[in-house]
């Protein structure tokens, strides 16, 4: 019942927030999501899961599962747990929530507790996509992060906030649709009379198909994969799908780019990692080649985008099409390292990116510009938030000690290992984006945090106050925390990856012996 | 009772406390910070360096240490990531020397830096204090990803020093440039890394008892497998059927991927650029990060795997010509440089580059012994040149001083021995290190690998234009008349300043001693103690890492044979080189009013002044080429991607409002529109159903 409770306890404070008073809300908010954090980490603690959620083998920790509805032949459970994968995205959607909550009480002063309120309605909703393990409970939650990510970024966002807020949305939905109807067109032609995502998964396994609709099976596949893998990809975004990403971010307000970055980001990854690559490896294999390929594109392509930015927000935007590329490289690499440097880069940069936003935050809050052309040697004037932006810059370049190295080291690993055509070659492609983003990171960091001081904005330029720099320094300290000891997380997370790699290696040959040059 | 083996974790740890303290006690208590960090600095370094001359002795008694400390990453199914300790004679040097210098670097900042009335002490401190912790660590490492991580925060501690002085246009460009072309060479390692891991599934330098293996030492079964005798490692021959490469040519690839990090850290050619920008940074900071430890990283990570270096012929040598070239590109850039310190960078580039020279024509002695020469000497001059700095209020430009020589004697009789260790003029430590290094580029070269002759007639070369340019600074700045008022009463210095000078000066002097070669090889005497202390002791796991190994693999493998030419005649060569350059400077620059004499070398002083271009050429290719690649991939992105989702949505909109119309609400014209239909209904079925 852990997970319900935590779930409910959310969401009733999300509505108590709701009625608060606009004064308190953002302390309130902040107080009261800390029994969420309390909550996963003491899971974190009794976590007594084992294996892969959606495997047989696998053992879940705090499972429920009942009946809860019937439609037609299919019954509907409430099935909720947590595997190896999950536990870490369910710690780091709690912690990010509220530290992002914090952050939000410089910028936000006006209808506050619809604010949070809507940020803890967030948090509910993601906690419920990490632990839902029926289809159907997991897509409604799916669809509801939508709902509170819409009105933040359309009611508290910048100047196109409308047009921000409305692309968003549209692309993301028509995204989770193509991905339903291709999920659904798989599941009708299962033998199964359930929506459970273990038993659809194992179905699959087994090749219990009743129908294929004259496809034939393997076409079947295909079709879902490519229908699944489009609804998901926008989510995380991979290029070309990506052009929402920064829209929404530069006009969302700082605290609700937290969270997309930071936790939002990962449900497209986190989906495609239980959908498409668990469920369906023999097409993740087959076409390996391909996804790899974008992945690099995203890496490359994203990186060389943020470089020609001037807009701080928008470099840490396009900077994450960049970084979730190569979680889509770890995840088609289907080896222990590979699959568990995805997830951990997910948390990881979870965390880095978050900590870059609120970073950019602070900035913005005092300066009301983030322009890298209008502001320059503002670490004279505020000492402490330049110290943490160079310590959250440098984990972004995949500094080692900080989180982000490992989850790229672990990728860059299981990349080079992988058995797919040109595998080395990719990796080495993609691994040159740590040279770019230590170009534009650093050039931006020269130009606006140091140099002689000049300020081209109305608004003196003054230290930040200690509740801005507080989510800020406790960030820095866990990315090096999670850095310096990643088996914290990495633990669980390759107890949960190996047995996809052992049944992929046990059901798909290793077909691609190809040559390097 | 404890070994001293059983502290030398606590080497690295001190200074990571003292960095804890300055950074800490710096933001919460300034006030109880003693001189702004540097009494814990300085305690701590003290403290390191007397653990590390234990250490020295103790492994002087044939006691060895390799041990995993900490595992980062229990693997399952797969290899582990971890953390660990290896202490033989080559790590035991290098953490005296750098401790030694970090030392010093500390003393001497109280000068520097706290007499000097400074902001920022405890973010000095805190940066001085994790760069030496870095590269303590990184001394130590036991395999090539610890050694990779600590190769990298030595880079984050360069771009913090270098940077230090934030507040100006200058350092924070410069920081960035060192950063950003270090980690471009830092790329290539990384895959080099990630390359080891996949081909041998480990990246230990050495095997110890428990069943580990060791990289190198694969690589050199595999070879032998490939020629011939034993079995090949199953998991090496596994990844070459993946990459579809013999051994050699996959090692090959793997060896020059290592060494693009060593290429941008130790300043090699084309990397080299970020260097003589990097003196941007507190000169006591210039003098950690070139004698002991950001660039001297690259060289000792070549040495620390030189079993594997050593199976690869063709990197070797194109190790040795890149040294080669290196040190006489660099040298000649230095003969026209006015300040002070852009000489001594140039001079680091330049003798990094005999080291590399060293290391690819086989001569492992003679690199890690020009290590040891160069880090003192080299920490000799820039500390003595920020002895003349303080003294010339921060003026650096070498036209503005002369006749310093009676102003401050004590730093200039230490920078003498300096630079005669630097110029390489006998009996000082230079000439027995630099003349060695020549002399095994000679005997390979005129052995078996003539490809090395090339680069040993560039290291000879370089040797004229090292005595020119060392001697050139000496005299501008000490000689002659003073040329500016600052010069005729110039600032004094304390203690703090001229104690390191004094121990380093003596070092310079004297510390070519432990290897004289050809005084060896002529009296027949037992005195190349370098040799002995790096040859390795047979028998145990760590005989893999002694040069009696590397030696019998440079011949096996890399097909080295020495000819047999006797020292005395290439060393006199060298001197007398090395004399000429310095007599050169001597009839030019030794007079009471020097003048440039640059515009006699015509087109070429344009050049040289410019660096041969290399910095434009860099900066094009940041600012001239990936820059605009960028923006036309934004204009790309903005006007296609994001054009065809707009688009979409344009042509959604437009269609809707245009079907819109059809719904106009007059009865007669639904009433056609259902007739219609209907009639096209029929026809559609007439025709699919073969009515007609």
């Amino acid at each position: 019942m852990m997970i319900e409770a935590l779930i409910g306890v959310t969401l009733l404070s999300a509505f108590v927030v709701m009625l608060a008073p606009d004064r308190v809300a953002g302390k309130l908010a902040a107080g009261l999501s800390l029994l969420p954090v309390a909550g996963s980490l003491w899971m974190f603690g009794q976590f007594d899961g084992s294996g892969n959620a959606l495997f047989e083998s696998g053992t879940l920790a705090f499972e429920t599962m009942t009946r809860w509805i019937t439609i037609g032949p299919y019954t509907l459970n409430w099935h909720v747990g947590i595997d190896g994968i999950s536990m870490p995205l369910v710690v780091l959607s709690t912690i990010l929530t509220t530290l992002a909550i914090m952050s939000a009480w410089t910028p936000i002063d006006e209808r506050e507790s619809q604010f949070y309120a809507l940020m803890l309605f967030m948090e509910a909703s993601l906690l419920g996509v990490f632990t839902a393990l029926d289809f159907f409970v997991w897509f409604v939650f799916w669809e509801f992060v939508l709902v509170p990510m819409y009105f933040l970024i359309g009611i508290w966002g910048g100047p196109r906030r409308k047009y921000a807020a409305i692309k968003f949305f549209v692309y993301t939905n028509v995204a989770s649709l193509v991905m339903f109807i291709g999920f659904m067109a798989l599941v009708f032609g299962l033998d199964v009379n359930t929506m459970d995502m273990p038993a659809i998964a194992q179905a699959i396994e087994a090749g219990a198909f009743t129908t294929t609709y004259g496809l034939g099976e393997e076409t079947l596949k295909v079709v879902a994969f490519f229908a699944m893998f489009f609804g998901f990809a926008v989510k995380v975004p991979t290029v070309p799908l990506h052009t929402w990403l920064p829209d929404a971010h530069v006009q969302a307000p700082t605290p609700a780019s937290v969270m997309l970055a930071g936790v939002l980001l990962k449900m497209g990854t986190y989906a495609l990692l239980r959908f498409n690559f668990t469920m369906l490896p023999g097409v993740a294999s087959d076409y390996a080649v391909l996804i790899a390929a974008l992945a690099v594109v995203s890496v490359i392509y994203g990186a060389m985008l943020a470089l020609a930015q001037q807009d701080l927000k928008r470099i840490v935007a396009y900077s994450s099409v960049s970084s979730m590329g190569y979680v889509i490289l770890g995840l088609v690499a289907y080896n222990v390292y590979g699959l568990g440097g995805a997830t951990f880069q997910m948390v990881a940069h979870g965390l880095i990116s978050g900590l870059m936003f609120m970073c950019v935050g602070v900035i913005y809050n005092t300066a009301h510009t983030r322009m890298v052309g209008d502001l320059s040697g503002i670490a004279d004037k505020m000492p402490v938030t330049a110290a943490v932006f160079v310590a959250a810059a440098f984990g972004y370049m995949g500094l080692p000690l900080m989180a982000g190295f490992a989850g790229e080291l672990f990728i860059f690993l299981g990349g080079f290992s992988a058995e797919f055509a040109y595998a080395q070659l990719f990796t080495a492609l993609a691994m040159f984006g740590i040279v770019i983003v230590a170009g534009y990171l650093l050039f931006a960091m020269q130009r606006v945090l140091f140099g002689p001081f000049s300020a081209d904005t109305d608004y003196d330029i003054v230290p930040a106050s200690t509740h801005d720099t507080v989510p800020i320094v406790t960030l820095v300290l866990l990315v090096i925390v999670l850095g310096t000891v990643p088996e914290l997380f990495y633990g669980m997370i390759q107890d949960a990856v190996t047995p996809m790699v052992d049944a992929m290696a046990s059901a798909v040959a290793p077909v691609f012996g190809g040559e390097l040059l | 009772m404890a070994g001293a083996l059983d502290f030398t974790p606590a080497i690295p740890l001190l200074p990571f406390a003292s960095f804890l303290v300055a950074l800490l006690a710096g933001y919460f208590a300034p006030k109880l910070l003693p001189k702004g960090g540097a009494i814990p600095g300085i305690v701590a370094t003290a403290g390191s360096l007397v653990l590390s001359v234990w250490t020295f002795f103790a492994v002087s008694q044939g006691d060895y240490l390799s041990e995993t400390l900490y595992t980062w990453v229990v693997g399952q199914d797969t290899f582990s990531l971890h953390f660990g300790v290896l202490v033989d004679p080559l790590a035991a040097m290098m953490l005296v020397i750098v401790s030694l210098v970090a030392f010093l670097v500390h003393v001497f900042s109280l000068g520097y830096m706290n007499d000097e009335g400074e902001t920022g002490l405890p973010r000095y401190y805190a940066g001085l204090g994790l760069f030496t912790f870095s590269m303590l660590a990184f001394v130590v490492a036991d395999n090539l990803l610890m050694a990779f991580m600590f190769f990298e925060l030595v880079g984050l501690c360069s771009y913090l020093l270098i940077g230090f002085h934030f507040r100006e246009q200058g350092p924070p460009s410069a920081a960035k440039k060192a950063f950003l072309v270090t980690r471009f060479g830092d790329y290539f390692f990384l895959i080099g890394v990630v390359a080891v891991f996949a081909t041998f599934g480990t990246a230990r330098f050495v095997a110890t008892g428990d069943g580990a293996h060791a990289f190198p030492h694969m690589a050199e079964q595999a070879l032998a497998a490939a020629g011939g005798e034993g079995t090949m490692p199953g998991p090496v021959a596994d990844f070459l059927d993946v990459v579809g490469m013999s051994a050699q040519n996959w090692f090959s690839v793997v060896g020059l991927l290592v060494l693009g990090g060593v290429v941008g850290k130790s300043a090699q050619f084309p990397l080299h650029t970020w260097l003589p920008d990097a003196m941007e940074g507190p000169t006591p900071v210039s003098a950690l990060i070139h004698a002991a430890t950001m660039v001297a990283a690259g060289v000792y990570l070549v040495a620390r795997m030189y079993g594997f270096y050593a199976l690869l012929p063709t990197v070797l040598a194109i190790i040795a010509l890149v040294g080669g070239f290196t040190a006489l590109f660099a040298a000649t850039m230095g003969v026209v440089k006015d300040e002070l310190k852009q000489v001594l960078a140039y001079s680091t580039i330049s003798q990094y580059g005999y080291m590399m020279l060293g290391l690819g024509t086989g001569g492992y002695i003679a690199a890690t012994f020009h290590l040891m020469t160069h880090a003192f000497f080299k920490a000799l001059l820039f500390l003595g040149a920020g002895s003349v700095i303080i003294a010339m209020h921060h003026n650096e430009d070498m036209w503005d001083m002369g006749g310093l020589r009676e102003k401050m004697p004590v730093t200039y009789y230490t920078f003498l021995s300096g630079s005669l260790a630097l110029a390489g003029i006998v009996p000082f430590a230079g000439f027995w290190s630099k003349d060695e290094i020549l002399y095994e580029a000679l005997i390979y070269g005129a052995g078996e690998s003539p490809i090395l002759l090339v680069a040993y007639a560039m290291g000879l070369l370089a040797v004229f234009f090292t005595g020119f340019y060392t001697f050139r600074m000496v005299f501008l700045t000490f000689h002659g008349d003073a040329r500016s008022e600052t010069a005729k009463d110039p600032h004094g210095v304390g203690w703090n300043v001229k104690f390191p000078l004094v121990v380093l000066g003596i070092l310079a002097a004297t510390v070519g001693l432990v290897n004289m070669t050809p005084v060896a090889k002529f009296t027949g005497a037992h005195i190349e103690f370098l040799k002995d202390w790096l040859a390795g002791t047979e028998g145990t796991a760590f005989s893999n890492l002694g040069y009696e190994h590397y030696h019998h693999l440079l011949v096996d493998f890399a097909g080295y044979g020495a000819a047999d030419i006797a020292p005395y005649v290439p060393a006199a060569i060298s001197l007398a080189l090395a004399l000429g350059g310095a007599g050169l400077a001597w009839v030019l620059y030794n007079v009471d009013e020097p003048v440039e004499h640059t515009e006699k070398l015509g087109g070429a002083k344009t050049v040289l002044y410019n660096n041969y271009y290399q910095d434009e050429y860099q900066v094009w290719l940041a600012e001239g080429v990936t820059l605009p690649l960028a923006r036309a991939a934004d204009a790309f992105d903005q006007g296609v991607v994001d054009g065809v989702v707009n688009g979409i949505s344009s042509v959604s909109l437009f269609s809707g409002s245009r079907i819109r119309r059809i719904q106009s609400g007059v009865v007669s014209h639904y009433a056609a529109m259902l007739t219609l239909g209907l009639v096209a209904l029929l026809v559609v079925f007439g025709v699919t159903g073969g009515w007609f």
